[in-house]
């Protein structure tokens, strides 16, 4: 134990707790802290390049072509963006958990169906789902969430019912059936704790997908409206003015690289400890 | 026998998927309570929609409804567009030979040099060599592919002016859309065949062809790239999809004729049965995709028998 605490060896992981943390730092503290209004600009200051100084105003990432500072909208981005994605990472998690121990503990019809259900949702790429439902319900940040959640859960529950299928078989499952305990009861005492775990893994691992799934849909205009910025409609709006501000496309972009590679290092970390625990 | 049946059931199994999927692009649209509404534009007045509502046959039973669009589809038809008055089917088929093009020329680069540069990694295990593939490997699976796309336009077409910006039609304007699209894919090719080859290089009938003096090159060539490609090949279908969803977005970036582009551009214009048809023939190209994966898998290793 005391070596795990030690950054020799575990270089991925001291560099993606960085990453994540700075970028979470930046989110919180931008908006919270820096003066600059995101959603209204100054005219007379438009496309001016980074670490420009206008007025009494430094805009260390530069302003975009209403003269909005680069860096208050992109702390703001960044949150707004990060947020949808937790809550929908957290509604596919439990969704999928759910159904995929129902499905591993039950078995029969039951898991045939659930399982049938996953088949069909991942036949289908997400981002064209997710348009099509976004498009029948509306842009909005609610039905983002509530629909990048729900169409996200096949994954965590097709892991759930394998590893619920290795926990029925104990011992301790067979006992606490023969002491008269409720499935329901067993379910959540007993199979729960043994999913948490590799869920943790999983959803660490699968934020990257989300993060780039929620950014493209901003890209395409499809997400949460502007003014309101996002990681995906920054760069969406950025991309009509390339020609003469490219670091309103640059910026949120690497935004997006800081939080997909700390989220993978870290999953790919956990992965490794895990597997070495047990060999 | 065992091996055809698995086939056969896997075969049935797409079948279900497909029906599913059927459900799913058909229910969609009643979501919102009624579609008539959805597909009109917003200024329509209400006896406009009436009139729409009775033509689509939306006041009738929706399972009378839906059990008509499964016989369509079924038959080819998938209705249609609302803004082209054409099927939705004929839209389809001329945009497919664009995305084609588009995917497989991403497809064949990055799976090469993904199989290349994935057993340089593995071979040369913990040398520069392998750090210097993992952190590419790292970084083609962390920027979005339009965010790729943009800074390729930025370096290639806004300062080098080496390729044009947009368009289709030669092949300088394939180069572009296929690096970006491809890259991602190429991150996730090296990063499977490194992991799985290493893993192979472990077994014990590689170190005996190391015992009898081949070179590790002949032994990784000729005893364990077979044995390496079997969790490479049952991932290519799950990554399908994704190479799919990002096709859409390339394609919007690149202006480039092809599915994505028809689909986003039907979302936009509210022209649901064009998406439909699109999200349909999606789904049939992952489902027949990862048939043929099954049937590689079962060729592959013939001890699998589920």
């Amino acid at each position: 134990m005391t070596g795990s605490l030690r950054i020799k060896g575990n270089e991925d992981a001291a560099l993606a707790i960085f990453l994540l943390a700075a970028s979470v730092a930046f989110c919180i503290l931008v908006p919270l802290a820096w003066p600059l209004d995101p959603l209204r600009g100054d005219i007379s200051a438009t496309f001016k390049p980074p670490m420009t100084v206008v007025g009494d105003a430094l805009h260390p990432l530069g302003t975009d072509q209403l003269g909005r500072d680069l860096l208050a909208r992109l702390g703001l981005g960044t949150l707004v963006s990060f947020g949808i994605v937790l809550i929908a990472a957290l509604i596919s998690v439990v969704l999928g958990t759910a159904l995929g121990m129902i499905a591993g503990y039950y078995g029969g019809w039951v898991d045939a169906l659930i399982m049938r259900l996953v088949d069909i949702q991942l036949a289908v790429p997400f981002i064209l789902l997710i348009l099509l439902l976004v498009s029948v319900l509306g842009p909005s940040m609610t039905n983002l969430v509530i629909v990048l959640g729900l169409t996200g859960w096949a994954i965590f529950a097709r892991v759930a019912r394998g590893r619920t299928l290795e926990v029925r078989e104990l011992e301790y499952i067979d006992a606490s059936r023969a002491m008269g305990l409720s499935d329901t009861t067993i379910i959540f005492r007993h199979v729960l704790p043994n999913i948490i775990g590799p869920q943790t893994v999983l959803l660490t691992l699968d934020l990257p997908r989300l993060i780039i799934l929620e950014a493209s849909v901003g890209f395409l205009g499809l997400g949460v409206q502007p003014p309101m910025p996002t990681l995906g409609n920054l760069i969406g709006e950025g991309r009509s003015v390339i020609l003469i501000a490219n670091w309103l496309v640059l910026y949120p972009g690497l935004m997006i690289g800081a939080l997909v590679i700390g989220c993978n290092l870290l999953g790919d970390w956990l992965v490794r400890r895990a597997e070495s625990k047990v060999s | 026998m065992k091996g055809l049946r698995f086939l056969l059931s896997r075969a049935a199994q797409g079948l279900i998927v497909m029906f599913g999927v059927s459900a799913l692009v058909f229910f969609a649209l009643f979501l919102t309570g009624d579609p008539a509404v959805l597909m009109m534009a917003p200024d329509s007045t209400a006896a406009e929609i009436d009139a729409f509502r009775e033509a689509m046959g939306f006041d009738d039973p929706i399972i009378v409804q839906y059990g008509r669009f499964l016989v369509d589809a079924l038959q080819g038809d998938l209705g249609s567009s609302l803004r082209y008055s054409r099927p939705a089917m004929d839209l389809l088929a001329e945009r497919l030979g664009a995305t084609a093009l588009l995917a497989l020329s991403a497809l064949l680069w990055s799976s090469l040099l993904g199989f290349l540069l994935g057993a340089i990694a593995a071979v040369r295990k913990n040398s520069p060599i392998d750090f210097a593939i993992r952190v590419i490997s790292l970084l083609g699976q962390a920027v979005p592919v339009f965010w790729l796309a943009l800074m390729l336009i930025i370096l290639f077409s806004l300062n080098l002016r080496w390729l044009p910006s947009s368009g289709y039609g030669s092949l300088g304007h394939l180069v572009m859309p296929s690096l970006a699209l491809g890259a991602y894919y190429l991150s996730a090719i090296t990063r499977l065949v490194r992991s799985s080859l290493i893993e192979t290089l472990g077994e014990n009938y590689v170190r005996t062809a190391r015992a009898k003096g081949l070179t590790e090159w002949r032994i990784v060539v000729r005893h364990a790239l077979r044995n390496a490609m079997i969790p490479v090949v049952t991932l290519q279908g799950m990554y399908l999809a994704s190479l799919m969803g990002g096709a859409l977005v390339t394609e919007i970036i690149f202006a480039w004729p092809g599915i994505g582009r028809l689909a986003v551009e039907a979302i936009q214009n509210r022209d649901f049965p064009v998406v439909q048809a699109v999200v349909l023939f999606a789904a049939l190209v992952f489902v027949v995709a990862n048939f043929l994966v099954d049937v590689a898998y079962t060729w592959l290793n013939p001890r699998i028998r589920l």
